[in-house]
């Protein structure tokens, strides 16, 4: 079992030190006596007559232990000297007394310098210490002043310094902890992780970070610089811009933005349910291209929901709302709710659908209506970028603990240099600007929702021949332990998986 | 037991008459509310074998209605299906409710009458109980 022990000071150092040696110096002695003893006394050297020897032997053993003692003393008084001033300078409490370099015998024989030398580096580092206490005070106040907030951490992650403005609770440990709401698998943990294991500097950049919850007192919006440095006493420092006058009005446009697509969803109710039951009503009515026009009028209002539920859904997921009820599903009953509407969308605009699942496929843990949602978005997206008469293909396979969809398509594709911006909201690549209609965040709400079923979305493309979109759920069964902990909810597996979000629990450091 | 009667409760005038048209031309005997007060009165007087509730309603939110008939120690409308339709998605916990004391809860713009049909008569199958 492994003890821990607490560090030793300098100033303990002295007493165990002399302890010992005299103990070794008293055992010696002894033992050497007593084995002369015991030699002579076996050799029989000793005869009654020669007793006083023994005798005088006897009472020679105490003086010559006082004699190894003295003589130890006197050795090590230059030690002890040195160490009783090293003791001074490192600021620990004095045990023993400071030694006088002024005296003859040290004159004479030349300690006097060594001791002085000593004293003099002490006396130059007791000067330096206040200029750099100083120093320190001064830019600690200067950093209290300013609005950004600093933090250092050490190798542990601990809180070392943070001014005021840095979002910085004491919690019940009395340690420090950060108030940081990160968004996505993108948090500063899982960065730090990353950086711990493969770099030896990193900066890493976050922006519209919040400090606290929406409808709580006091929220304040950061961008946050983090600097890493391994192995320095401040591992990673922490600089944040206090954002806040900027990003809030985003916040009032989000709340509007929610409650505007909700208005929007009482006429498309009406519509999307009218279409349906004239559908059938006007079956035998309809002539020429009108049944053709109909199905234009269904896709159309069906993509118009799809739109709704993306800019519901990412406002939901920017105000840290977005929540997923995880169940065990098949790929194919959850393909089934969008079908007929695919079917429907991609003959509308003449591109084949191909969907191909083997039966065999594992059940996947999965919010049906999301998983949907990115699907649909997937599709509409391979039917958008590619072109008329273009097959859209459809297909999944297990992968370890995953189940990877596949949405591909052999339409325009796109170059490497737009794929890393892909899921970014609002992106639309250069060329989809001029000749696709969209919004850009179908993507960026898909990625948001497959990472909360700590699943991964990624994409292939070449520029010229087309894209491959696949979303990566995991199994149900290696994740229903922790589904059954959560009560269904992602929270279980988001904590576990990518961290990503964490619905009201804050990031604590 | 069959499901004959449908009370509407829905403030919306062209969703109201969408839904009871085409329950109508189903076969159901559908009453039509518009507002939460008369909602609960009409709720109360007499037994519907199923009622449609919407959630943001005049006078008496969806939420209260349900509350009030079912939250209770005593279930008032025991023999009754309670559909939740809305389409403003509540934040968990009034949803879970919800969801708590009624037998479905959908979004109205994914319903089309057609489905709110079937569902309807997904209630009827699954209500033969002992």
């Amino acid at each position: 079992m492994e003890v821990k022990k607490t560090p030793k000071l300098a100033s303990q150092f002295w007493p165990d030190f002399i302890r010992r040696k005299v103990r070794l110096i008293v055992l010696t002695q002894i033992i050497i006596a007593l084995l002369f003893g015991l030699v002579l006394i076996y050799t029989a050297s000793i005869t009654e007559s020669l007793l006083w020897i023994w005798f005088i032997s006897f009472l020679l053993l105490p003086l010559q232990l006082a004699v190894g003692i003295l003589i130890l003393f006197s050795v090590t008084k230059p030690t002890k000297d040195l160490l009783g001033v090293i003791i001074k300078v490192t600021g620990e409490q004095p045990t023993l007394p400071l030694p006088n370099p002024n005296t003859t015998k040290n004159e004479q024989t030349g300690f006097r310098d060594a001791l002085q030398t000593i004293y003099e580096l002490s006396a130059s580092h007791d000067q330096d210490k206040p200029e750099t206490d100083e120093k320190a005070s001064i830019i600690s106040d200067a950093l209290d002043m300013t609005n950004c907030g600093f933090i250092a951490m050490d190798k542990n992650r601990r809180v070392i310094f943070a001014n005021k403005t840095a979002p910085i609770h004491t919690d019940t440990n009395g340690e420090k902890a950060i108030d940081l709401i990160f968004n996505g698998s993108d948090t500063l943990n899982a960065w730090l992780d990353a950086c711990a294991q493969e770099s030896v500097h990193d900066e890493h950049v976050w922006t519209r970070i919040p400090d606290h919850l929406p409808n709580e007192e006091g929220r304040r919006f950061f961008d946050v610089i983090a600097s890493y440095h391994k192995d320095s006493a401040t591992e990673t420092v922490l600089t944040l811009i206090d954002r806040t006058g900027s990003y809030v009005v985003d916040e009032e446009n989000l709340d509007f933005i929610s409650f505007a697509a909700h208005e929007l969803r009482g006429p498309i109710t009406v519509i999307k349910g009218y279409l349906d039951v004239l559908e059938d009503e006007l079956a035998n009515v309809l002539t020429d291209d009108q049944p053709e026009l109909f199905h234009r009028l269904v896709v159309s209002s069906n993509r118009l929901s799809g739109y709704i539920d993306n800019i519901l859904n990412t406002s939901r997921y920017d105000r840290r709302h977005l929540k997923m009820n995880l169940s065990e599903d098949t790929v194919a009953a959850i393909y089934d709710t969008i079908s007929d509407d695919m079917k429907l969308r991609a003959g509308a605009q003449n591109r084949l659908l191909s969907v191909a699942f083997p039966n065999d496929l594992p059940t996947i843990a999965a919010d049906r209506a999301s998983i949907g949602e990115v699907l649909g978005n997937l599709i509409d997206n391979a039917i958008k970028y590619s072109n008329e008469g273009g097959i859209i293909k459809v297909i999944a396979k297990v992968d370890g603990d995953f189940v990877d969809i596949s949405v591909e398509d052999n339409g325009i594709g796109m170059p490497e240099s737009v794929v890393s911006q892909l899921f970014q909201k609002f992106y639309r690549s250069h060329r989809s600007r001029e000749t696709v209609a969209g919004s850009g965040i179908g993507l960026y709400i898909s990625r948001a929702i497959v990472e909360s079923h700590g699943g991964k979305i990624s994409v292939r493309s070449e520029d010229g021949h087309g894209s491959t979109f696949t979303v990566s759920l995991p199994i149900y069964a290696t994740v229903a332990d922790k589904l059954k902990a959560g009560d269904n909810s992602n929270e279980g597996l988001i904590n576990e998986g990518n961290g990503w979000i964490k619905n009201h629990s804050m990031y604590r450091s | 037991m069959a499901i004959k009667t449908i009370l509407c409760i829905e403030d919306d005038r062209f969703i109201g008459e969408m839904y009871v048209r085409s329950l109508k031309k189903a076969g159901y005997e559908v009453d039509w509310v518009v507002d939460g007060n008369d909602g609960l009165i009409t709720a109360r007087n007499k037994q519907y074998d199923v009622i449609l509730l919407d959630v943001m309603l005049p006078e008496r939110r969806g939420t209260e209605i349900l509350d009030a008939l079912r939250g209770g120690k005593e279930d008032l409308i025991p023999k009754t299906h309670v559909v939740v339709l809305t389409n403003f998605q509540q934040d968990d916990e009034s949803r879970i409710s919800m969801e708590k004391h009624a037998d479905a809860y959908l979004i109205k713009a994914e319903i089309t009458p057609k489905k709110l049909i079937s569902v309807i008569e997904k209630l009827e199958d699954n209500s033969i109980t002992p």
